[in-house]
Formats: structure tokens, sequence, C-alpha cells
């Protein structure tokens, strides 16, 4: 540190030779590390960049290149987005799509957080979605759930999950802590048999064992199962991770609204849970992050999500030599949606003070 | 005589095998202020908070204006909304504004109007001498003020009865007299107030009645002259000896 004292002027110059190279170790070290950062990132701009080929249906050229195929992408992006539904009707998916989103980004400005605002916009996002998938209405041909895929199926995944499970979390998280023990234990015995089975075994369990137990009319079609084993999973781990944030809340708090004569649900609804969610809000964004990439784990069941869609795409005769390329569209999709959502997180942690008490 | 603001009697308490409060007898005028000190772990804010169900006890009555605590949520949540509470810590919500905190439970439990929950908020920030902080939330004030708040917060429910829980045992030595002042102000008013303190030159300028606990006893009660001139009780003797003595 007092070698940096050494240098009045803070100029980026001296910052950089007081950081790296303040002994002749650390510039040697420092030297080779920059020279191999240089060269990946030259190695990886000549495959990505320089000796690519973007062009649609340029299968030939790809095979004459040793840079990367995009080609294949931009042939067969159609399947990634939208799977199996069929061709001429994937106007509809995007649309669909797309509503799903504008749902979710509006969800997110604070203006819609009321319980008057928040619920009606996702039924209709939900109903429109609906209506738009399926059809049978409107002069719309049907497409049963079973040929939807690719992003669509994905993002529908996730947005049902979410608001499926965060209402059940909450519930969960409550009767975890009822005052009445054999609630409690009861409560708890549930989350803990649920958290300790494999995500791929409750999906497996609601797609083909649950039509055997399930009366006839409540069975439904193998998506919605899945959504809700689904659903349920994430409430567990959301319940406990809510829970935490509860009792991270001072015991003054609750004791102040009840000597208040705020009611229960007053209580939850104002005192507890406003605070415990800002509490947990860092698990939390973290757990919606795993629910939206474990939601390609639905391919084990026969839906062709985003991944499960990219692999078909690539996975013909005529394309399967560029595999890697498909994949890392793949990984970018789920990339953009992800790093969004964690800066989002970072935003609500900006407003909500998280540090302010 | 009229009905009393709160009635004790023969109230036991328990945590597990441990008998925190004995055979509590208690009755508090209306206007009366009761201010009752003792030794740490003497019960007294086990018995402060048995009053308004914060803690349970096991048997005996406990009323509060004629009300009976029982199990009935209806009557419990009565007898909080007929008794303000000022906490040790303050426990001010620290989500929400200086006056969002003092119009939720009047919004909230007592059904008023918005409006005139914040009007009333209003008078009684000024009159704890901290309007201009309405806006702010409790982390940017100092612990007097945060305190002061809480009281005004109690107040905004128009309670009958005010319950302190060592109003001033968590503040800086400088801000306690802010908090002390406010205090002195309710009960001059004519304020039901019953204190768990350690503040003994506010037990003798308002107090009409002091009362001494220890091992979960009353073990001495009187007006403040009696009790602080000429104490019967050994216990009350040391107690006083040790708080006075400096």
């Amino acid at each position: 540190m007092s070698f940096a004292a050494d240098f009045p002027k803070d100029s980026a110059f001296n910052k950089a030779k007081a950081r790296y190279f303040a002994t002749p170790t650390d510039a040697v070290v420092s030297a080779l590390f920059a020279a191999f950062a240089v060269w990946i990132l030259w190695s990886l701009a000549n495959w990505a960049l320089l000796h690519a080929v973007f062009g649609a249906n340029q299968r030939d050229a790809c095979m004459a290149t040793e840079g990367a195929c995009w080609s294949v992408v931009s042939t067969r992006w159609r399947i990634v987005l939208f799977g199996l539904y069929p061709f001429e009707e994937q106007w509809r998916s995007a649309i669909a799509c797309v509503v799903m989103v504008v749902v979710a980004a509006l969800s997110c400005v604070p203006w819609f957080w009321s319980a008057r605002r928040l619920p009606p916009l996702w039924i209709a996002g939900f109903a429109i979605f609906y209506v738009l998938m399926r059809g049978g209405w409107f002069g719309l041909r049907e497409v049963t759930e079973q040929n939807w895929g690719g992003l669509s199926l994905t993002i529908f995944i996730f947005a049902a999950v979410s608001l499926l499970g965060m209402p059940l979390a909450i519930v969960f998280a409550l009767l975890r802590r009822s005052d009445l023990p054999w609630i409690a234990r009861t409560m708890a015995l549930v989350i803990d048999v649920i958290r300790s089975l494999p995500l791929l075994s409750i999906m497996f369990t609601f797609a083909i064992v649950m039509p055997f137990v399930l009366p006839d009319w409540a069975i439904g079609d193998k998506l919605y199962r899945v959504i809700v084993g689904y659903a349920l999973f994430f409430a567990c781990y959301q319940a406990e991770i809510i829970r935490g944030g509860m009792q991270a809340l001072p015991a003054g708090q609750e004791e102040a609204a009840k000597a208040l004569g705020l009611t229960y649900w007053h209580r939850i609804g104002y005192i507890v849970l406003p605070q415990a969610f800002r509490n947990a809000l860092p698990p939390t964004i973290n757990q919606f992050v795993i629910t939206f990439k474990e939601t390609s784990l639905v391919t084990i069941i026969g839906f062709f999500d985003v991944m499960a869609s990219g692999r078909a795409a690539s996975g013909n005769a005529d394309w399967n030599f560029a595999t890697i390329e498909m994949y890392v569209f793949v990984a970018l999709i789920f990339f953009v949606f992800v790093f969004t959502l964690s800066r989002y997180g970072a935003y609500l942690e900006r407003r909500l003070g998280v540090g302010r008490r | 005589m009229s009905e009393p603001a709160i009635r004790i009697a023969s109230m036991n308490k328990y945590y597990g095998n441990f008998h925190a409060l004995k055979d509590i007898d208690l009755t508090v005028a209306p206007g009366e202020k009761v201010v009752i000190c003792g030794p740490s772990g003497s019960g007294k804010s086990t018995l402060i908070r048995c009053i308004n169900r914060l803690e349970e006890h096991q048997s005996g009555t406990i009323a509060v204006m004629g009300t009976v605590l029982d199990d009935n949520v209806d009557h419990i949540d009565e007898i909080r909304r007929d008794a303000g509470m000022v906490f040790q810590n303050f426990n001010l919500f620290p989500h929400m504004t200086v006056l969002e905190n003092c119009t939720l439970a009047p919004v909230l439990a007592r059904k008023i109007d918005r409006a005139e929950a914040e009007a009333t908020a209003m008078k009684y920030l000024e009159r704890v001498k901290i309007p201009e902080q309405a806006h702010k939330y409790p982390g940017e004030l100092s612990g007097g003020q945060q305190q002061r708040v809480a009281i005004a917060r109690a107040l905004c429910m128009s309670p009958k009865i005010m319950l302190f829980d060592e109003p001033t045992s968590a503040l800086d030595p400088e801000m306690i007299s802010e908090v002390l002042d406010v205090m002195v102000g309710l009960a001059q008013e004519g304020m039901t107030m019953v204190c768990v303190t350690h503040e003994m030159g506010f037990a003798r300028q308002v107090a009409d009645r002091v009362i001494f606990m220890a091992d979960g006893e009353i073990i001495e009660q009187g007006s403040p002259a009696e009790f602080f001139n000429n104490p019967r009780n050994e216990r009350a003797k040391a107690f006083l000896s040790q708080v006075l003595g400096h």
C-alpha cells in the first residue's frame, strides 16, 4: 500500500503499474497472463467472427471453413424458438412469447406491485398466451400442448411455475412456523421429503404415475401436471428461503405489530413478509435463476424446451457437425434471460435498501 | 367506584417449570401513573407484557378497561387497541416512513380514513416535537427521536392506557431527557400509565405509586415519598442504594 502512496497522481497508468507491475515477479506473471488472454481472445474472434459463415443455408461454405458455422442458427433458429409448433402457425407462438415477456417485464415495475394490479395482469397474460398457443377459438387452428416447444415453452413453464410456486411457498413458510406444533412439524416433514427428491423424479412421477392415481377429471394435460409438480418443488425450496428471511427479523417487530392491535394477516402482510422478502432477496433471485435453467429437465418426459429444440435443430444429418454453434446460441438465450434476472435482482436490492436499518 | 383501568388478580406465569410471576395482585385506577421497578430478572417486564398478551399467563385474571383477557382473539385485539405499548428497542417498522409507522394501525385496525389518520399522526408527531421527520425512515433518526416516534405511534391508536417497557434503557444518556419530557407531558394530561423504568427521578416526579418487584413477586408498593424515603423491605433498600447511590 505504501508503494501506491509514492505516486501522487492517480492516473490509470500509475494504478496499473502499482497493481500489476509492482515487483519483477508481478510483472512477469502479469505479462504471461495478458499474453494468454490475448491469445484466447484472438483465437475466439478468429473462430466466431473472422472465419465464420453467417448466412442461411450455407452448409457447403461451412464445410470449407475452419471458423464457426452460424449458418446452422440462421437456417434453423425457428426450431429453437418454436420447437414442434406447426411452421405456418409460428407467428402465434412468437406473439405469445412476447406477451409473456412483456407481462413479466411489467410486473417488475413497482407501479404494478399491488394486489389489485398484479393478478389481473398475469391472468390476462396467461389467457392470451393460452388462447394463442392452444387455438381452437377465433378461427385459430388447434395446436395441442404436445406440440408446443422451444423458447415459448420454456418461458411458459418458468412463468407458470414461479406464479404457482411463490404463493404456495408463502403458505408453506407460514405453516412451517405455525404456533400449532403438529402443523409446523407436518409441514417441515413435507418440505424435507420433497426437497430430498430429485426434480427429475418429481417430474416423472407427476407426468407418468399421477394419471393412475388421480380421478379422470383431475388428470389434465401432462404439461400442466409437470408444472404443478415443479411448482411444488419450487415452493419447498422457496418456503425455506422465506422462512430464513423471517427468522432474520427481530422478535420485536411482530410484538410491536401485535401491541398495535394488528390482526395476524395484517402483521404477516404489512410487517413480516415485506421485511422477510427484503432479507431473502439474494437467495430468492438465485432460486428463480435455478428454476429457469432447470426447465430444461422437461425434455425427459418428452417436451421440447429451448435446450432440447436446439439439440434437435442441429441433430439431423445435414447439420450435425455444427452442434457446438447451436449450443452457443442456446447458451446465449439462457444468458440473456438469466443475466437480465440477476441485474433486476441487483436493482431491487438497491431500491429496497437492504443495507438500511 | 368506576371500573379500574387494569385489574390483575392472583395471576401466575410460568416458563416451563420456572415460576416467573407469583400470585400477582394489582389494580390500576383510570388516570393513575404506576412505576414498576426492581432488579433485573424480577419479572417486571414479563408482568407488563402479560397485560397485552405478548406473554401468556397461566392462571388468575387480567382485565383491561373491563375486558377480561382470555383466549378469545377479539378480546385480545380489543385490549391491545386500548393499551398502547412502548418498547425498550423502539421496534419501529424499518421499511416504512415515520408517518406510515404512525398511520398503519389506525387505518388497518381502527378503519380510520387515511387522510384523517395522517392528520392525527402529524398532531402527535408535533406533540413529540418531530413533525419535520415525518417522511424519513426510522433508520435515519437518532435513538431518542425513534423512541418519541414510537410513543407517537402508540398514541395514534387513541389508547386509554400506555404501557412503557424500559423506554429509556437503550438510549444514549444525552437522549434520555427528551423521551422523559414527552412522558411527563403525557402524565400531566391525565393518561393512565404503567412504566417499567429505572429512572427514579421520573418516578418521583410523576408516579402516584411505585411498585417494587423481586423474584416474580410484588414485594413493596407505596407513594414515591414513602418508597424512596422510607423503604421497609431489605431488598428494596439494597436496590435503592444501588440505583440512587451515585
